[in-house]
């Protein structure tokens, strides 16, 4: 009897096999892929770079403004870097179609550039991140993150220091 | 030629794979034999079986860092290969050293060492990561043939 019900179960269910080479693989939604970084939101504190064990991620100070780049080759997909984001700019996505050939090695590498700006207040040097906002109460409007992006650090942190005394 | 040539695409259809452990933590090979293995995953569908002897192989999955404990044995084990053979890389190690990069105790990346063809990152890679690479290093075995 157990027989036949095994019989008749895998006779209506079919193979087991997944078919991947030959139609897409079923890939949990939250599987730890390839690392995807968005400089819009990026604070540019250099956490993930800190906590990336491998040394996968690296920034770079540049005359355009800060490169980040994060090579897959080196990656061991842990998920530290996620997860110390403070903005979540870096998150792991469900990719993991990374098999490449030798030649493109050195080419598997996640870009992004978080532009240099002229401080809108003070004309020095300064980079177009996203404010280091932590837990600043009230919340930032849109419209102060917005000048908040146009200051290099120094006014950025008198902005700060003249809106807690107005709050 | 046209006997040498059908010989050819018969060849390409079966490639036999290889695999050699060149210090690696075991998560890799545990991956490689769940591809081949496993009636989920089945890379034998493709045509490929793994072998025990480096003297049957076309196709070389690597695993590993390669310490230096390891690098002897692995490059003896490697030239018994028969030519033409493509090496894969499978899993970060090999390819860059991963978590084990610059560490003093081993030689990666493997590419020093060994001329390879496909590289599989992942820590470890999915088996069907895997399969695609495999899939990969036959269309390279094609042309090579």
């Amino acid at each position: 009897m157990n027989f036949l019900s095994l019989f008749v179960r895998n006779l209506v269910h079919g193979p087991y096999t997944d078919p991947f080479p030959f139609a897409p693989a079923p890939t949990a939604a939250r599987f730890r892929g390839k690392v995807a970084f968005d400089p819009e939101t990026c604070e540019a504190c250099r956490k993930c770079e800190r906590a990336c064990p491998t040394g996968a991620i690296r920034f770079e100070r540049t005359p355009e403004g800060m490169t980040f780049d994060c090579w897959h080759d080196t990656c061991v997909f842990c998920g530290n870097c996620a997860f110390h984001c403070p903005t979540g700019a870096i998150h792991q996505t469900a990719d993991w179609h990374l098999a490449h050939l030798q030649a493109d090695k050195y080419l598997q590498v996640e870009h992004g550039l978080i532009p240099a700006i002229v401080c809108s207040s003070c004309g020095g040097k300064g980079l177009d991140s996203a404010p280091a906002i932590g837990k600043i109460k009230p919340p930032l409007s849109p419209e102060e993150t917005q000048e908040l992006r146009s200051l290099c650090p120094k006014c950025r942190a008198k902005y700060l220091k003249d809106r807690r005394q107005r709050a | 030629m046209t006997i040498l040539q059908k010989f050819k695409d018969i060849a390409v259809r079966s490639p036999w794979i290889y695999r050699i452990n060149a210090g690696s933590c075991n998560g890799c090979d545990v991956e490689m034999a769940t591809t081949a293995l496993i009636p989920r995953y089945d890379v034998e569908r493709l045509g490929c079986q793994y072998c025990g002897s480096p003297r049957h192989a076309d196709i070389v999955l690597i695993s590993g860092p390669l310490t230096r404990h390891v690098v002897d044995a692995a490059r003896r084990v490697f030239d018994e290969i028969p030519d033409p053979k493509v090496t894969v890389a499978v899993g970060v190690c090999p390819i860059s050293g991963g978590i084990f990069r610059e560490s003093y105790a081993v030689l990666a990346p493997i590419d020093d060492y060994f001329p390879i063809d496909v590289n599989v990152p992942g820590c470890p890679p999915r088996p069907q990561a895997i399969i695609e690479g495999i899939a990969q290093a036959i269309q390279v075995w094609r042309q090579r043939l």
